[in-house]
C-alpha cells in the first residue's frame, strides 16, 4: 500500500488519471479563449487584480450527439435525499447531488482554488467588503432560459430566508451585509446582495473576509430560476433548472437519481455520459450492500463521502487493487477535554493526557497509511498547515511529571465519552489503555449511540457543569480555510467550542486573522500563533486523520480526489461504464 | 359475528391509540434531538432555536402530542424533521405498496414451502427426510435475518466472481430483485411454520378419529389431507397474525441489506436521524398491520373451528 505523505507546500491530492478513455466519440467542442478578470485574495500578499486568461470549452450546438456511457455513483449513508433545494439540502451526499444540478458564481478547481463558474468576473474594493460579479455571457439555465442577475439575488435571499427554514444560508453567508437581521426575521430585505444591471451583481459584506468566496461555493450560494421555483411550488426541485453539468431525469425514490447532460453548460457538456446514476445507500447497512454491489458491477464509484467510508473490515481484501484510493482529507478527530469541569480545568493535567497517547501505535493499531498522526489542529493541506508548530509529542516522562505538578485527584471517576460507530470502539480503547499504562490513571470509556452522543455534546455546550468530561470528536471542514479550524473551533462561546476552551490571546489574534484579507501569509502567521497556544494548552487533543477510501472502476476517468472531496475539474473529459 | 367485529375494531382503535401515545413518549423522552441531527456538526443556537420553534419542538409534550393526535384524525400524518419538511405521508406512501407486496410474497412462500414440508415430514416422523428437513427449518428460524441477508449477498458476490448466474445485490424494480429479499424475510417463518405444522399434524394423527379414519378404509391422500392437516392447520392459521408481526420486524433489516424502498428503509433513516412524525407514522401503520392481521386470523379461526364459530 502507497504510504500517502503530506506534502506542507501544496494541498496534497491523489490525482486519478485524467486522460481520456479509447475510441469514445467526444463532443464537438471549440476551445476559445475568453479573458477573465479574476482576484486572488487568498494566495496572494496583495489584493491585486489580475487579468488571467482561461481557456473555455463552448459546445457548437447546444445538443450533440450524446455518448453511449453510463456512470452508476454510490452515495452512502442517506437512503433518500429529501430535498434537492439548494437551500434546505444538508446531507453531505445530497449537497454532492445539488452541486450537480446547480453551480454558483464560483467554484473549486482540484487545486482547491477559488475558480469563475456563473460569474465570469469580479473585481473587488479597495476596503474589501464590496465584491461586484459580471455574470457569464450567455449563461443559461438546464431549461433553456436565461440567467439573470435577479436570478441570483432571488437565490441568495431565498438561502437565508427564514420562511424557507433552511439550516445553512445562516451559516455559510452570516458575513453578507444585514444576513443575521435578515435570517433572523428582524427585517424583510437583505440590503447586502443587490443586482445593479441584468448582468451585474453586488454583494457587500459585514466586515472583510479571505474566506467569503469559500462560503459562496457552497449550495446555498447557488443560482436559482426565479421562475422555476415561483411556478414549481413547494416541490419545484423535483422539476429542477440550474446551470450545472447535469438535469434531473427520474427520482426513484428511496433507490437513486438519474441525470443526463445539461445541455446548456458553459463549461464542457459531458456528453459522453448518457446517463449519471447517483445511487443512494442508506441505514447502517449502506456501506456493506454498496460494498457487494461495486463487486458485482452494479456500480462503479463507493466510499467517496468522508462520514461512510469502506467499512474497514473490507480494507484488507481490496487495499492491493488498483481500484483501491486513499487519499488524504480534511478530518480530524481529536479528544476534546470540558475546560469548566475538574480535572480538566487545570491546564496541567490536559497537557499530561497528551503527552501520554503514543500516536505511532495509534496509527499501526488503524492500519500503516489508512491516516496520519496528528500533533496539531489544521490537518495538512489546509492553508497555514505548511507553517510549523511545536506539538506535544508522547512523552511519559514528562507527562507523569505534569501530572505530579497539577491539582489531581486520582480518586476522582473519570469517564471518556464516544459515539458507538465504526472503529471508535478500537481507538477510545487503545487510547485509555495508553492512559493507564503510561500515567497510571484509570478512565471509563462511555460508549453511547450516535445521536444521543450528539445529544450531550448539545448538553455539554449549553450547561457545561452537567456536561461530559471528555469526548472524541471529530471534525471536517467545510472550506479549506484554517478560519474553520481555529476560528470557528476554539474561539471562545463559539458554536463547535463544547469543549469551552477559553484564551483572549488566542480569540484576538483569530479576530484579527478573520478580518485579514490583504496580506495573505500575515494572516496565516496569526493563525499559526493562535494554534500554538490551542496546542499548548490542549483546546483539543488531535489524534488524527484518517485517509478517505474509496473504490473507483479503472474505466473511471477525470475524478480528483482533494482534502475537501472528489472534484471533477471538466465534466467533459468523465467516462463512464460503455453499454 | 357482527358484535364480535365490532368489539375487536374497538379494541384495534384503543391498541392504536395505545401505541401512539407510547411511540410519542418515548420519541419524546428519548435523548438525541431530531434539530441537532439536521444541523450535523455544527452547533447554532440562533438557528436552532429557530428550526425548534418552526417544527413545534418548543412547545410542551402534551400540545405536541394532542397536535399530533388532531393531525393524524385529518389524515395529515405531519412533517419529516430530516426531510425538509415533505409531509410524512410522502416519504411513506412508495414504501407501503413495496413493503406489502415483499411481505406478503414472503409470508406465501413460507406457508407454501413451511405447511407442505411439516406435513412431509409428519408423515414419516423420525425419518431421514424428518430429521435434514426438520435441522434445516430450525436453522433458518434460529439464523438472524441480517446475517441470512448477509450471506445470500455474499454468495451472490462469489457466484458473480466465477462467471456463475447470479442475481442483483440490491435493488427493486425488476422480477430478479425480489428473489433474494423474500427468501431473507421468509426463512425464519418457513422453519417457524413447518415445525408447528410437523409438531401439530403429529398430534392430530394420533387421535382416535384418524384411526377410525384408516379403520374405514379411508386412503393416506384423504387421511392426511382432508381429516388430519385441517385440524392440524388451526394452531398454524392462529400463529399466521404474530407471522406477520415476524415479517414485519425482518423487514427492517432485509429492505435495508438489499436496499429494497419499503417502509422498514424508510424507518431506519427515520429511527438514525430522529425523524419522530417519520417514526411515529410507520410505528402506527405497523402496528394497524399486525392488529388487522391478527383480527382475520380471529375470523380465520371461526371458520375451520366450528366450535370456536358457536361460543362467541
Amino acid at each position: 500500500m502507497n504510504k500517502l505523505r503530506l506534502s506542507t507546500a501544496a494541498i496534497a491530492l491523489a490525482l486519478l488519471a485524467a486522460a481520456c478513455g479509447g475510441a469514445t466519440p467526444t463532443p464537438v467542442t471549440v476551445v476559445q479563449t475568453s479573458v477573465v478578470k479574476e482576484t486572488q485574495v487568498v494566495k496572494e500578499t496583495q489584493v491585486v487584480q489580475q487579468t488571467v486568461q482561461v481557456q473555455v470549452q463552448v459546445p457548437v450546438t447546444p445538443t450533440p450527439a450524446p455518448g453511449n456511457q453510463v456512470l452508476r455513483w454510490a452515495m452512502e449513508g442517506v437512503n433518500e435525499p429529501g430535498t434537492l433545494d439548494p437551500a434546505l439540502a444538508s446531507d453531505s451526499q445530497v449537497v454532492f447531488a445539488t452541486s450537480l444540478l446547480f453551480r454558483g458564481l464560483v467554484q473549486l478547481d482540484s487545486q482547491l482554488r477559488i475558480r469563475p463558474d456563473g460569474a465570469e468576473s469580479w473585481t473587488v474594493s479597495e476596503d474589501t467588503k464590496t465584491y461586484t460579479f459580471k455574470l457569464r455571457q450567455g449563461l443559461k439555465f438546464s431549461n433553456g432560459t436565461d440567467v439573470t442577475a435577479d436570478d441570483f439575488v432571488f437565490a441568495i435571499t431565498r438561502s437565508l430566508d427564514p420562511k424557507v427554514g433552511g439550516g445553512n444560508g445562516s451559516y455559510y453567508l452570516s458575513n453578507i451585509l444585514g444576513a443575521a437581521d435578515f435570517s433572523a426575521g428582524k427585517s424583510t430585505t437583505l440590503p447586502g446582495v443587490t443586482a445593479l444591471d441584468p448582468q451585474t451583481i453586488q454583494i457587500k459584506l459585514e466586515q472583510p473576509s479571505a474566506y467569503f468566496l469559500y462560503q459562496l461555493n457552497f449550495i446555498t450560494g447557488y443560482i436559482l430560476s426565479k421562475q422555476n421555483v415561483t411556478a414549481g411550488g413547494a416541490k419545484w426541485y423535483e422539476k429542477p433548472a440550474g446551470t450545472g453539468p447535469f438535469m434531473l431525469k427520474e427520482w426513484q425514490h428511496n433507490q437513486k437519481l438519474v441525470l443526463v447532460p445539461n445541455p446548456y453548460y458553459w463549461a464542457g457538456v459531458p456528453n459522453q455520459l448518457k446517463e449519471l446514476d447517483l445511487v443512494f445507500y442508506g441505514g447502517d447497512q449502506g456501506s456493506a450492500t454498496a460494498y457487494n454491489d461495486y463487486q458485482t458491477g452494479a456500480v462503479d464509484i463507493i466510499g467517496s463521502f468522508g462520514q461512510a467510508p469502506i467499512p474497514s473490515q473490507f480494507v484488507p481484501q481490496v487495499k492491493d487493487l488498483p481500484d483501491f484510493k486513499s487519499a488524504p482529507q480534511f478530518f480530524v478527530r481529536y479528544i476534546g477535554f470540558n475546560d469548566t469541569l475538574k480535572p480538566f480545568d487545570d491546564v496541567k493535567v490536559r497537557q499530561a493526557f497528551a503527552r501520554a497517547i503514543d500516536k505511532t501505535q495509534l496509527i499501526k493499531l488503524l492500519g500503516e497509511g489508512s491516516a496520519r498522526a496528528q500533533d496539531r489542529i489544521l490537518p495538512g493541506g489546509i492553508p497555514g498547515s505548511e507553517l510549523p508548530i511545536t506539538g506535544l509529542t508522547f512523552d511519559p516522562a514528562a507527562a507523569k511529571q505534569l501530572l505530579a505538578d497539577a491539582r489531581f485527584d486520582p480518586t476522582q471517576k473519570l469517564v471518556l465519552t464516544y459515539g458507538a460507530e465504526g472503529d471508535n470502539a478500537k481507538v477510545i480503547e487503545f487510547i485509555v489503555q495508553q492512559w493507564k499504562t503510561n500515567l497510571g490513571v484509570n478512565v471509563t470509556a462511555e460508549p453511547l449511540e450516535l445521536q444521543t452522543f450528539s445529544q450531550r455534546l448539545t448538553d455539554t455546550y449549553n450547561d457545561p457543569a452537567k456536561g461530559l468530561q471528555m469526548y472524541y470528536s471529530v471534525w471536517g471542514a467545510d472550506y479549506p480555510d484554517p478560519q474553520n479550524w481555529l476560528s470557528q473551533q476554539l474561539r471562545t462561546g463559539v458554536g463547535n467550542n463544547n469543549g469551552h476552551y477559553s484564551n483572549p490571546e488566542f480569540d484576538k489574534l483569530v479576530d484579527q486573522a478573520d478580518v485579514e484579507v490583504k496580506d495573505a501569509a500575515a494572516r496565516l502567521k496569526l493563525y499559526n500563533q493562535a494554534e500554538q497556544i490551542a496546542v499548548n494548552e490542549v483546546g483539543w487533543l488531535p489524534l488524527f486523520s484518517p485517509n478517505a477510501n474509496a473504490m473507483v472502476k479503472p474505466y473511471v476517468t477525470g475524478l480528483v480526489f482533494t482534502g475537501q472531496g472528489i472534484i471533477v475539474p471538466d465534466w467533459s473529459a468523465v467516462r463512464g461504464l460503455a453499454q | 359475528m357482527p358484535q364480535f367485529l365490532l368489539r375487536r375494531l374497538l379494541q384495534l382503535v384503543f391498541v392504536l391509540f395505545c401505541i401512539s401515545f407510547i411511540t410519542f413518549m418515548v420519541g419524546h423522552l428519548a435523548p438525541g434531538d431530531p434539530i441537532q441531527a439536521m444541523m450535523g456538526n455544527r452547533r447554532d443556537p440562533r438557528l436552532y432555536e429557530q428550526l425548534r420553534r418552526q417544527y413545534g419542538l418548543d412547545r410542551p409534550w402534551y400540545e405536541q402530542y394532542a397536535g399530533y393526535v388532531t393531525g393524524v384524525l385529518q389524515g395529515d400524518l405531519g412533517k419529516s424533521y430530516r426531510y425538509a419538511g415533505r409531509p410524512v405521508w410522502d416519504l411513506v406512501k412508495q414504501g407501503v405498496p413495496v413493503s406489502a407486496s415483499l411481505g406478503l410474497a414472503a409470508l406465501a412462500l413460507s406457508v407454501l414451502v413451511g405447511v407442505p414440508l411439516g406435513v412431509l415430514a409428519s408423515v414419516r416422523a423420525n425419518g431421514i427426510f424428518d430429521r435434514a428437513s426438520m435441522t434445516l427449518m430450525l436453522t433458518l428460524f434460529a439464523v438472524p435475518s441480517f446475517v441470512i441477508a448477509g450471506l445470500l449477498q455474499s454468495l451472490q458476490v462469489i457466484l458473480f466472481q466465477n462467471d456463475l448466474p447470479n442475481l442483483p445485490t440490491s435493488g427493486w424494480g425488476k422480477p430478479e430483485n425480489w428473489v433474494m429479499p423474500v427468501l431473507a424475510l421468509a426463512a425464519a417463518t418457513m422453519g417457524y411454520l413447518a415445525r408447528l405444522t410437523r409438531a401439530s399434524m403429529i398430534g392430530v394423527l394420533r387421535q382416535d378419529y384418524i384411526r377410525t379414519a384408516w379403520a374405514k378404509g379411508a386412503g393416506a391422500r384423504r387421511v392426511y389431507m382432508h381429516h388430519a392437516l385441517r385440524n392440524a392447520l388451526i394452531p398454524i392459521v392462529t400463529v399466521l397474525g404474530p407471522s406477520v408481526a415476524f415479517v414485519v420486524v425482518g423487514s427492517f433489516v432485509v429492505e435495508n441489506v438489499f436496499r429494497v424502498p419499503g417502509i422498514g428503509f424508510v424507518a431506519v433513516q427515520a429511527i438514525n436521524t430522529r425523524d419522530y412524525p417519520v417514526i411515529q407514522s410507520v410505528a402506527l401503520l405497523l402496528a394497524l398491520v399486525v392488529a388487522v392481521m391478527s383480527l382475520i386470523t380471529d375470523v380465520l379461526y371461526g371458520i375451520l373451528d366450528p366450535r370456536i364459530r358457536t361460543q362467541s
